[in-house]
């Protein structure tokens, strides 16, 4: 329970040296360690408390040109043993597959020398005395707002998680993490005249207590939130002016992930293979892959095979630039890595808010949240549900819910017509509002 | 599929958002490390599996002492060792495997409808203490004692026991299994370009003593297999999935089934190439007979668990007693199918799993209890209480979810409709408890246009609100079918196996998320 960094050391590293002397030609060990509590508070009271350090090791075995990925929270000596032993008997079994190794170590090489500051030495510091008060002071702000008397719930919650990894690889290297996270968050139901009970969410946080949102301000918007959704009409079927929260947006991007990745562009289920260097979205597309932002979410110095993390332009005005490819995929399809995953999205922005954002759209609707559905990687199309506001004269009107747009995401993010200045600060994703024209919205 | 990361990040934190449930086809994105399971005789009293890790009724009495040492009305321990093994197979080779191995204990303490929660990997003496200790802190007042004996309560089902367990199956017997589904795929059509292959065995194995004395064991099999098949016409490619799950043992891949998953998954992929796109707005849907059951999963099951009910959050908080559809409608859940993927013996407090009436004869019966939801409402709890792993309290989850047979025919719900859609085969669904919209993701279906199946149609959501479709379920075959699909069941950041069913079913209007306009 109470191992030092020391011993996060050694784990990964006896358990590196027990897999190759049991056979595995390479090898790469992770261990990691990670504390959390969770407050739940709900009308008044602590609803939940969640406390536990959990830990786990995670080794890549390279048996014979046959690769195995094993993990196991059973550290007892005798039980690793077994598991190694185990895992490389398995790996032998399997196909030869030559396009397995541990990444070309000239590419650990250039790890960033900077402070990424993501770890908070404060973390130790907080009580449990402070995550109820938090809870509960977000609920009285939620409680005071105007037209609270229609809230039937508030459920409140703060949540704080440190965590420190060592990953080492046996041919030649050796990365230390240590990362802290504070989220507070606020839920709140409100009843509508016709039975239905509307719930939204307000939340935020950051690597550092300090720099978590006020409470006060994530329970005011909470029920803001809720109560903005009462009286929420499913709209006409109609082509439509989209504005997208900086909040929802993510979800958008979400379903570039794979196709952007080199497992689907190898397994030919890309809609975006062969477009590198193509316009793939409208001017305004212009995001980079950024792990090394301060205090970000998405931030690292290097990726989960260890390749040192580095800025990449993803689209350029439009044009595809480049994909997310490990290497694995990459050996797979004579390309070079790049990284395996996203780290942060970082978007050129455009220089109006939201609130003007709408001014300029005029009519269309404005999408806060979306609800299921899903998108093919293969072919780019979508069809998700959403909910949001009517936008009419320039400003927020009514409430929508129960529809759903449609179409395919190439054509999608050529008709991307407006970008905010408001990237959301609480995913790596960090999207902008977005404004889409042109967009099949199903509802009556 | 990913969901935008700020929300998974929420839900993985389980931090207030008590109010969406979502359901998916496909959990191996999440990773090779779900659940895992050995096999046996049924649940069991008394320690048995767990006396390997040196678990004794003496330590469990002493973490209950613990966690009761500041007042909590309740306390429970949840032991959980589960091995899990994945092999995948891509480009014609299982090349790659992934095994994982988790062991660890929850202490939970309840006070009122207070939880406190804490667990550990180190099931020393200490280990425990210490976790027991976190949990306790939920309550302030003076200890209580622990129970002196432990007991089983009632009977104990067995509806899963195997013969041969997945621990004493080599490597070299699985591997077979994904090579014929890839050559009898890759054979059936040349317009393949890929297969893939992924193959799942679980063993699983659960203890859970509580502060009433109550000791009992479960042995928790589980395994999938499933292909998706990439496929190309005309320079234009489509993709489709299919898998199969239970709690069984190898036995459970008979030549049939193998068959029936490959030659499914490959005319579900060849007729998206016919597919046109769907129409948008409200339209009579009929639903094929089983794995539509996403439908009450959606529409009604999450909004029927008591957790959210007791919180007064969800949409059916004030509808027990009330008709809330036609009187031919029966919506079930429970957990005594034999070797289904949402089958439990006992519930992850140690409840035996029954038979729970959600709407009987058009009106709702019962809420989906655990312990703490059964105690506010002052009824026996149904056998709910589930949770993803020992690092959970467990919560009211649905199990298999299904609508009993109705009066109507297959046929007659087809001829019925002049324009509408047949929905056969879907991948996701999610709902909002307490508004009660709900979405599920149609993969595959067909137009109907003058009551006959026309042109097939895909990638389409459809997005409802829960007890206005309950409402306009008009027509119910007898044909129910209970899809053996793997589904997943997600909530709070807690993802356990469910199962779901339907007969075929006509919704009168409910609005078709599709690209073309309607008329």
């Amino acid at each position: 329970m109470s191992t030092s960094q020391t011993d996060v050391r050694e784990i990964a590293r006896a358990a590196m040296k027990s897999a190759l002397a049991k056979g595995a030609k390479e090898a790469a060990a992770t261990f990691s360690r990670s504390r959390n509590v969770s407050l739940e508070w709900r009308d008044g009271k602590v609803e939940k408390i969640n406390e536990a350090t959990t830990r786990g090791l995670t080794l890549q075995l390279y048996v014979d040109g046959r690769y195995s990925q094993v993990s196991s929270s059973d550290l007892r000596p005798e039980a690793l043993d077994t598991f190694i032993a185990d895992s490389i008997s398995m790996t032998r079994v399997l196909s030869e597959d030559p396009f397995r190794s541990l990444p070309d170590p000239a590419l650990y090489e250039g790890r960033a020398s900077v402070d990424l500051q993501l770890e908070d030495p404060a973390y130790p510091t907080v009580t449990p005395d402070q995550r109820r008060k938090a809870a509960q002071q977000m609920e009285e702000a939620a409680r005071a707002v105007k037209g609270a008397e229609s809230i039937l719930s508030v459920s409140t919650g703060f949540d704080d998680t440190r965590t420190e990894s060592f990953r080492v690889a046996s041919n030649g290297f050796e990365g230390t993490r240590v990362d802290t996270v504070f989220f507070v968050s606020a839920s709140v139901s409100v009843k509508d005249a016709d039975g239905r009970r509307p719930e939204d969410y307000s939340f935020g946080g950051s690597r550092f207590l300090g720099e978590v949102p006020a409470v006060s301000e994530v329970g005011r918007q909470a029920a803001e939130r809720a109560i903005s959704r009462l009286g929420a009409k499913k709209p006409p079927s109609a082509v439509m002016t989209l504005v997208i929260d900086n909040r929802a947006a993510g979800r958008l991007m979400g379903a570039l992930g794979g196709p952007l990745s080199g497992a689907s562009l190898q397994q030919k289920r890309s809609f975006l293979e062969g477009k590198l260097g193509q316009a793939v979205g409208s001017p305004l597309l212009d995001v980079v892959d950024d792990p090394l932002i301060p205090r970000a979410f998405g931030s690292r110095l290097y990726d989960g095979e260890g390749l040192a993390a580095r800025k990449r332009p993803v689209f350029e005005k439009g044009v595809l630039r480049s994909y997310y490819i490990d290497t694995y995929y990459g050996k797979k399809l004579k390309m070079a890595p790049t990284s395996g995953g996203v780290s942060n999205l970082a978007w050129t922005l455009g220089a109006k808010p939201q609130a003007a954002i709408l001014k300029d759209v005029g009519e269309g609707i404005l999408v806060t949240s979306f609800l299921g559905g899903n998108s093919n990687g293969t072919t780019g199309d979508y069809s998700f549900g959403v909910q949001g506001f009517r936008v009419r004269g320039g400003e927020r009107a009514e409430p929508v819910g129960e529809m759903n747009i449609a179409g395919n995401m190439l054509e999608l993010l050529k008709k991307l017509t407006a970008v905010g200045n408001d990237p959301w600060p609480y995913s790596s994703m960090r999207t902008p509002t977005l404004v889409f024209e042109g967009v099949q919205l199903a509802g009556v | 599929m990913p969901e935008d990361r700020g929300m998974t990040r929420r839900k993985a934190m389980g931090l207030g958002a008590a109010a969406l449930g979502s359901v998916a086809a496909y959990d191996i994105l999440a990773g090779p490390a779900r659940a895992l399971a050995s096999t046996g005789p049924g649940a069991t009293s008394g320690i048995g599996y767990f006396a390997r890790f040196g678990v004794t009724e003496k330590l469990i009495q002493a973490t209950l002492g613990e966690a009761l040492s500041s007042g909590g009305d309740f306390a429970d321990v949840f032991f959980q060792h589960q091995v899990a093994n994945t092999y995948l197979l891509e480009d014609g080779a299982v090349n790659r495997a992934f095994a994982d191995v988790k062991l660890g204990v929850g202490v939970r303490v309840v006070k009122g409808d207070q939880t406190g929660y804490g667990f550990t990997e180190d099931l020393t003496p200490e280990g425990l203490r210490l976790a027991a200790k976190t949990a306790a802190a939920i309550a302030t007042g003076p200890s209580r004692p622990a129970p002196a004996r432990f007991h089983a309560t009632g009977e104990l089902p067995s509806r899963y026991a195997v013969k041969t367990r997945w621990e004493d199956v080599r490597p070299e017997a699985k591997l077979p299994l994904l090579r014929s589904v890839n050559e009898k795929a890759m054979g059936a059509d040349p317009r393949l370009r890929k297969v893939r292959v992924y193959f799942v065995d679980e063993s699983g194995a659960m203890l859970l003593a509580d502060s009433n004395g109550q000791i009992v064991e479960d042995l928790q099999p589980m395994t999938t297999m499933g292909l998706t098949c990439i496929a190309e016409q005309d320079g234009r490619r489509e993709e489709n999935f299919h898998n199969v799950a239970a709690r069984d043992d190898i036995s459970y891949y008979s030549p049939d089934r193998v068959d029936r998953m490959v030659r499914e998954c490959v005319k579900n992929t060849m007729i998206l190439f016919e597919a046109t796109p769907a129409p948008a707005g409200e339209m009579p849907v009929v639903l094929a007979a089983g794995s539509s059951g996403i439908l009450l999963h959606e529409a009604i099951g999450h909004g029927m668990e008591a957790d959210f009910n007791r919180k007064n959050v969800s949409i059916y908080s004030d509808k027990i007693g009330k008709p809330v559809a036609k009187p031919f409608v029966n919506i079930v859940d429970e957990g005594t199918q034999e070797h289904a993927r949402g089958a439990i013996n006992v519930d992850d407090e140690g409840t035996v799993a029954g038979k729970t009436m959600l709407v009987q004869d058009g009106v709702l019966t019962t809420y989906l209890h655990d312990k703490i939801s059964a105690k506010h409402y002052g009824v026996a709890p149904t056998g709910s209480g589930r949770r993803e792993s020992y690092q959970h309290a467990p919560m009211p989850r649905m199990r298999s979810t299904y609508m009993l047979p109705g009066p109507h025919k297959k046929d007659e719900i087809i001829a019925s409709v002049k324009k509408g859609l047949y929905c056969t085969r879907f991948t996701n669904g999610q709902v909002q408890i307490g508004a009660g919209d709900f979405t599920f993701y149609v993969k595959n279906g067909f137009l109907i246009e003058d009551g006959k199946l026309t042109r097939p149609i895909k990638d389409v959501n459809i997005i409802g609100n829960g007890p206005k479709v309950l409402e306009l379920v008009d027509m119910v075959s007898d044909d129910l079918a209970i899809d053996e699909g793997g589904w997943t069941c997600g909530k709070n950041g807690q993802s356990v196996p469910v199962s779901q069913g339907l007969p075929t079913v006509r919704v009168a209007s409910i609005t078709v998320g599709g690209s073309t306009s309607k008329s």
